[in-house]
């Protein structure tokens, strides 16, 4: 697996800042990953992701795209980059197809526009003015947007915010099938729920500086409780008790509880993503 | 290049759906109406003075509307993400606001052709019109990306009209002495103001019109290089 980015030492102060907003962060993203990028807000996860789309030029460090230098890249870098913005980003009195058709012209390749409007439920809506969209329905066009070029990496910000289950299972279905396709994703976001099903690999990003990268599965064992949890019914009332993992096979209380108790729930000690972000960044989540 | 011509067409529609073009048209038949009962003296009097409101402070006006309203909807960030350059969607902005210009320009002097017979140079009004409308575009660039909204732009159209623009239209009152005419070609209002009314009523001082020209299409090129283009995409960057 190729190496899609190659972030050193990067650093980001804006011009009406005193401090740096990016202090020396390093890593790199993978061709065909899909890399979440977490943080509490104003911690610089933004400002990375504008940095690497090329909407902020002045950073010191160095930013590797399949090898190029980013500063060296032209327009045609973004022939092959999606974004897809938290906010809305359309001609509101336009229609959704007016505006599709209109991004679409300026790319080289384009996607089946169609295809993509029914797969999020909007071809039937096609005709009708942006401003008269739901914020969901606005989301979902978000997401068409950036996938309009057929784009080799895809950088969306929070994109399942403000769907409902449905329509944010369908989004995140098509980033799996992206994924699947060979595509890479940079996902920036507050939403655990997307991080534990998308991600293959995560950052988290404080105050200007990544404080842990690792994949979903490894930071679960790493911060993770190596415990079984049982739930049981004694003489009718509920009760439960904890196990260590480590030679469960072996343990006798355990066995014998099993064995005489009504069993109603085990889990193992998993510690979800949501308490990790709280554990490594000290913030709640939102 | 096809980039450009996609973004001038996208501008163009753009002013047609969001009613910019139908309502400055609409304005512009006003101003026929206006043109209608005065006489053919009046008339080229006042003709002037409404391609030079169209052509520099509707101008400024548009551009400022369709700026914040573009921010608003996030388009300029969605368009720094396409294979264009900042460059190139700024020249759309502009051609779109000379259209503007040059159709108020178009239908004024059709109706001073067709009301009172009123000919004259239509070649050279067309190209200081245009001067007009670029060089008013790079100023309501600068008034739009230096407000915070469209209110704070609207005051900051009033403060440069205070400045630039009221002592341009004293002096064609004759309220203001006109040896002190030079002193008021520094004034980009001014300056569209003379080569506008000279190309009407076909009364040229050619080193005035050289000089005004020159002067409009420099302060573009500065104002658009200097403030407008290093600006336009920290502005969108931050939305």
């Amino acid at each position: 697996m190729g190496v899609a980015f190659q972030v050193k030492d990067l650093r980001f102060r804006y011009p009406s800042s005193g401090a740096d907003t990016i202090k020396g962060i390093s890593f790199e993203v993978r061709e065909g990953e899909i890399f979440g990028l977490l943080g509490p807000s104003g911690a610089g996860k933004s400002t990375t992701q504008k940095i690497l789309v090329k909407l902020l030029d002045d950073y010191q460090g160095s930013v590797a795209y399949l090898g190029r230098d980013l500063r060296s890249l032209g327009t045609e870098y973004y022939e092959e980059i999606g974004v897809g913005f938290e906010m809305p980003v359309h001609f509101s009195k336009l229609t959704a197809l007016e505006n599709m058709r209109f991004f679409a012209g300026f790319y080289k390749q384009t996607a089946d526009i169609e295809g993509l409007m029914q797969r999020v439920g909007l071809w039937e809506y096609r005709n009708m003015k942006v401003g008269e969209y739901s914020k969901g329905m606005k989301v979902r066009l978000n997401f068409v947007r950036a996938m309009l070029n057929k784009p080799r990496v895809l950088f969306l910000d929070e994109v399942t915010n403000g769907l409902d289950p449905k329509n944010a299972r369908i989004i995140k279905d098509m980033i799996a099938e992206y994924r699947a396709q060979g595509g890479t994703v940079f996902l920036t976001t507050h939403l655990m729920n997307d991080v534990e099903q998308l991600c293959d690999r995560v950052a988290f990003c404080v105050d200007g500086r990544l404080v842990e990268i690792s994949s979903p599965r490894d930071l679960k064992l790493k911060y993770g409780r190596r415990e079984v949890k049982v739930e049981y019914r004694d003489n009718g009332s509920l009760a439960a008790a904890s196990f260590p993992l480590d030679g469960i096979g072996f343990n006798e209380e355990f066995q014998r509880l099993l064995q005489t108790k009504e069993v109603e729930t085990i889990h193992s000690g998993e510690t979800s993503m949501e308490e990790i972000f709280i554990i490594v960044t000290g913030v709640e989540v939102r | 290049m096809n980039g450009l011509l996609k973004l001038i067409s996208g501008e163009i529609r753009r002013l047609v759906r969001y009613k910019i073009l139908p309502v400055s048209l609409a304005t512009t038949v006003l101003w026929v109406v206006l043109l209608w009962f005065l006489s053919p003296a009046e008339a080229v009097q006042i003709a002037p003075l409404l391609i030079f409101v169209d052509a520099a402070v509707m101008a400024i006006l548009l551009l400022g509307a369709s700026h914040h309203l573009e921010k608003q909807e996030g388009t300029i960030r969605s368009m720094m993400v396409m294979p264009v350059t900042p460059g190139q969607i700024l020249a759309a902005k502009t051609v779109a606001s000379m259209i503007l210009a040059l159709e108020s320009a178009v239908v004024t002097s059709a109706a001073l052709f067709f009301i009172h017979s009123v000919a004259f140079n239509y070649g050279i009004l067309l190209v200081f019109v245009a001067a007009a409308a670029v060089s008013h575009a790079a100023i309501g660039f600068v008034l739009s990306l230096r407000s915070r909204d469209f209110t704070t732009m609207l005051a900051a159209l009033l403060g440069y009209m205070f400045v630039f623009t009221i002592p341009s239209v004293l002096f064609s009152l004759g309220a203001i002495d006109s040896k002190y005419e030079w002193l008021l070609m520094l004034s980009p209002s001014h300056a569209a103001s003379h080569l506008i009314s000279s190309a009407v009523k076909g009364e040229y001082s050619a080193a005035k019109a050289a000089i005004g020209c020159l002067y409009l299409a420099a302060l573009s090129v500065v104002l658009f290089k200097q403030v407008v283009c290093p600006a336009f995409k920290a502005n969108a960057v931050k939305g």
